[in-house]
């Protein structure tokens, strides 16, 4: 069974060495680029020469491009067949028996494809190269507070186990003759004497895990220090605030074209 | 180096105490061990060794508590954490979850008490190979068996290296086996004097071995205290709802009858009851 939520895969690559906020800055920066960007197909150039080579580079290329397409697809199919072919007026393109395919619906799906495709990649970039424990390190070093961090990586962590328990509990109560099996009352019937250890036995759980916790010095004020040493360049830092005025710049660009017509008129 | 005076307990809403009355007095180095029946009040003086009682479980708490220096009411548990470490039954609920590796879990509270990182680094290998965990500093700490993990877990607070070390039933969930590996890292513990040491444990063949001191509880009172040897081998412990170790009672069993009927020295050890029946 797996350990852990984190999608992370270790590699020896200079995009893993990155420094975490280097990497969160060019995901955010592609995600800006996906949203803001106008027209139909620039934002696939952004998944083409930017994200894809990023990957690459990465090592990690195959996975990458496995889960992008699981994840894309559907949502992807469905955009093209809901406003490809129920696209109101506009013009039709091919005639395919009572529908038809429409230009309009057909270019507005391209490019809500583009932009799905461009954030759901750039996100599993970041997951698949970036250390959780190293990511959330970098943003408490930069004032993010401790316990949020702590919810974030424990849940990654402590769920898979907490499945493992309902598990448990479920083969418990079904060898006592629970049935779990049949139309959606029974099912339904069948969640109490689940639900009912499994929280009582987690509110245990949490207050043994807060003790340990308390032991462990977690409430202390004062500065913490980390085995983890998370390296950073000047290089990566000037990249960093690039990227930043970067999205400014795009942003900017677009707000611009939005308002540009309006000021001529 | 620890000093109850006169402490009783109420946890909130209950109406007897979990303690009453306890008085004691832990000499700095010595090893502790603490017994008596389910509900007796290991488990409370556990607690309010490390703190938790009053400061996590609130109730009433009357009395003094010195722990390693500290007026334990008075201060706070982000205080205590360091002074006093505490090891409980269940290996899972002690592993932090935001950690990714055996290795990395150790160094936890070290990275909260903001110990330097060589200093922290030397510390974690020093205790990996005390603990017996080296061969696995890289595993993750949920692919850890029930004994790994306590050894996780008591390793977790030696780190840290707090004068006072509580530990309630840190074997009662796990296999004999892990009970075993467990033991062996308390043994050497004991053997090291570098900390106090309670151990509040029910399997009374390991208390025997290397206990310097067994404190026995009956309903939230000390009622006997003493060298292992004189205390586990009472008459008195069925009375409290304890089970004399396998080797008193064969010796026990001998005497009626009629083998060495003048001993009163029974054994409480393997090594006593060879000496015994010889």
């Amino acid at each position: 069974m797996s350990t852990s939520f984190s999608l992370y895969i270790p590699r020896e690559s200079g995009m893993h060495r990155l420094h975490p906020l280097t990497k969160l800055a060019l995901v955010a920066f592609c995600l800006v680029l996906g949203l803001f960007l106008p027209g139909v197909w620039l934002t696939y150039l952004v998944f083409l020469l930017i994200i894809v080579p990023l990957a690459a580079w990465a090592g990690v290329l195959p996975p990458f491009l496995r889960a992008a397409f699981k994840t894309a697809l559907p949502v992807v199919i469905s955009v093209f067949l809901v406003q490809g072919l129920f696209w109101p007026g506009g013009t039709p393109i091919l005639h395919l028996g009572p529908l038809s395919l429409k230009q309009e619906g057909l270019q507005f799906a391209i490019r809500s494809a583009g932009r799905f495709i461009t954030v759901v990649s750039s996100f599993l970039l970041l997951t698949f190269t970036t250390r959780p424990d190293g990511l959330m390190l970098a943003l408490s070093q930069r004032g993010f507070p401790n316990s949020i961090a702590y919810i974030m990586l424990a849940t990654m962590q402590i769920v898979p186990r907490f499945q493992a328990k309902a598990n448990t509990i479920l083969d418990a109560q079904r060898s006592r003759g629970l049935e779990t099996e049949g139309n959606l009352l029974v099912r339904l019937r069948a969640l109490l004497p689940l639900v009912q250890p499994l929280l009582l036995g987690s509110i245990v759980d949490i207050e043994e895990r807060a003790i340990a916790l308390e032991v462990r010095a977690f409430g202390r004020q004062g500065p913490k220090t980390s085995l983890l040493v998370l390296r950073d360049t000047p290089a990566q830092r000037v990249l960093r605030w690039l990227l930043l005025l970067g999205m400014l710049a795009v942003i900017g660009w677009r707000l611009y074209l939005a308002i540009a017509p309006r000021l001529a008129a | 180096m620890i000093r109850l005076r006169d402490v009783t307990y109420f946890y909130p809403r209950a109406t007897t105490p979990a303690l009453a009355d306890v008085t004691l007095e832990i000499p700095a180095g010595q090893f502790c061990a603490v017994i008596g029946a389910n509900g007796a009040g290991k488990s409370t003086l556990c607690y309010t060794l490390a703190g938790f009682v009053p400061h996590f479980y609130r109730g009433k708490l009357s009395g003094g508590v010195e722990v390693a220096g500290v007026d334990v009411p008075a201060s706070s548990l982000a205080k205590l954490a360091g002074h006093v470490g505490l090891v409980f039954a269940n290996p899972f609920n002690q592993i932090t979850g935001a950690r990714f590796s055996v290795r990395e879990e150790i160094a936890f509270g070290l990275e909260n008490m903001g110990v330097p990182l060589d200093e922290m680094e030397a510390r974690v290998e020093d205790i990996l190979g005390f603990a017996g965990l080296r061969d696995l500093a890289e595993r993750s700490p949920f692919a850890l068996s029930g004994g790994q993990q306590q050894r996780l877990a008591i390793a977790s607070v030696l780190v840290m290296r707090p004068p006072v070390i509580v530990l309630d039933e840190p074997t009662s969930q796990l296999d004999p086996i892990g009970s075993k590996e467990v033991f062996a890292v308390l043994r050497d513990l004991a053997a090291t004097d570098a900390a106090t040491v309670v151990l509040a444990e029910q399997k009374l063949e390991w208390v025997a071995v290397f206990a310097d001191r067994v404190l026995v509880l009956h309903e939230g009172r000390i009622v006997a205290d003493g060298l292992p040897g004189d205390v586990l081998a009472s008459a008195d412990l069925t009375q409290y709802g304890l089970q004399p170790t396998r080797y008193t009672q064969v010796a026990r069993a001998a005497q009626a009858a009629g083998f060495r009927a003048d001993r009163h020295d029974l054994p409480v050890t393997l090594e006593e009851a060879v000496e015994f029946f010889r």
